[in-house]
């Protein structure tokens, strides 16, 4: 597990078609203000890059060491008070070096999303644990 | 957030101030420094912040956050700044938009960001913020930031 992701309580919920769907569960340490019930902004983007991550890993039969490349995330509106954020990633094409993924974010309905984000990743077979690869590891 | 805080900030020339009344912040260990005259914003480093173990590399978006608390706090200092502004968030910019580059991978070390406001509007700010570990010449990480000016 990813010790930042497992920090956030980031839970994989399901795989649906093309997606991977992801939940990160209210947390009152994630709030901007004590007792706002409102998620950081920061919180749901670390959010999404894992959720992108997950999405490029579910494209792979073998365990890949991914990096994001460039992320960019649009705000669409304030998380619900009180409310868990769901993710729904998929990918959009694999090439022979990187992995472009997009997918949005919602609080309770799919179809009012409160986030979109486009990535890419990336990915490099596993040689040595030791090398440090080009961008920022997921 | 409550930016009261800033407002007596702004006549301290030096500070190191932890942005600890966030619980976000709080927990991601942000904190506020001024420095002959110039802002910015740290991440100190806890072992929550790593996303891959094997070497220990920071995860993506704890440095993507840093970007946007740098770039938020950069804009609320250089123009939001009245003692009367009220303690919600309906009274901080509004994030529209990041896009972020991830230039290197980020060390379990402290990390720091600085932003720099390109334009601002009437409506709208633009700002760019730059992360860095070791050293500014060296940035880990990149961000272009566009945010909704509420008043």
């Amino acid at each position: 597990m990813i010790p930042h992701a497992r920090r956030l309580g980031l839970r994989f919920l399901d795989k649906q078609g093309a997606y991977v769907v992801t939940q990160m569960p209210y947390n009152p340490e994630l709030d901007v203000l004590p007792g706002s019930g409102i998620m950081a902004n920061g919180a749901i983007t670390t959010f999404l890059d894992t959720a992108l991550g997950s999405a490029v890993y579910d494209k792979f039969e073998t365990y890949k060491k991914i990096a994001t490349l460039d992320l960019r995330v649009d705000y669409f509106e304030k998380p619900t008070a009180f409310s868990s954020v769901v993710a729904k990633t998929r990918c959009l094409k694999v090439t022979d070096q990187v992995v472009f993924v997009q997918g949005d974010a919602y609080c309770t309905d799919e179809t009012k999303p409160i986030a979109h984000a486009v990535a890419v990743f990336s990915y490099q077979e596993i040689t040595s644990l030791a090398n440090g690869p080009e961008g920022q590891i997921l | 957030m409550s930016v009261d805080f800033l407002v007596n900030l702004k006549n301290t020339p030096v500070f190191d101030q932890s942005l600890d009344i966030s619980p976000y912040a709080k927990m991601m260990g942000f904190r506020l420094i001024r420095r002959e005259g110039s802002l910015t914003t740290a991440m100190a480093y806890h072992g929550d912040l790593i996303g891959s173990p094997f070497p220990p590399v920071l995860h993506g978006g704890t440095v993507a956050s840093l970007l946007e608390m740098a770039a938020l706090m950069e804009l609320i200092w250089t123009i939001d700044l009245a003692p009367n502004l009220s303690n919600d968030l309906a009274s901080l910019p509004k994030t529209l938009d990041i896009t972020i580059d991830y230039l290197r991978a980020g060390k379990p070390v402290d990390t720091f960001a600085k932003a720099r406001v390109y334009r601002r509007g009437r409506r709208f700010a633009t700002l760019h913020t730059e992360a860095w570990q070791t050293s500014p010449d060296k940035p880990i990480a990149a961000a272009m930031l566009h945010f909704q000016l509420t008043d």
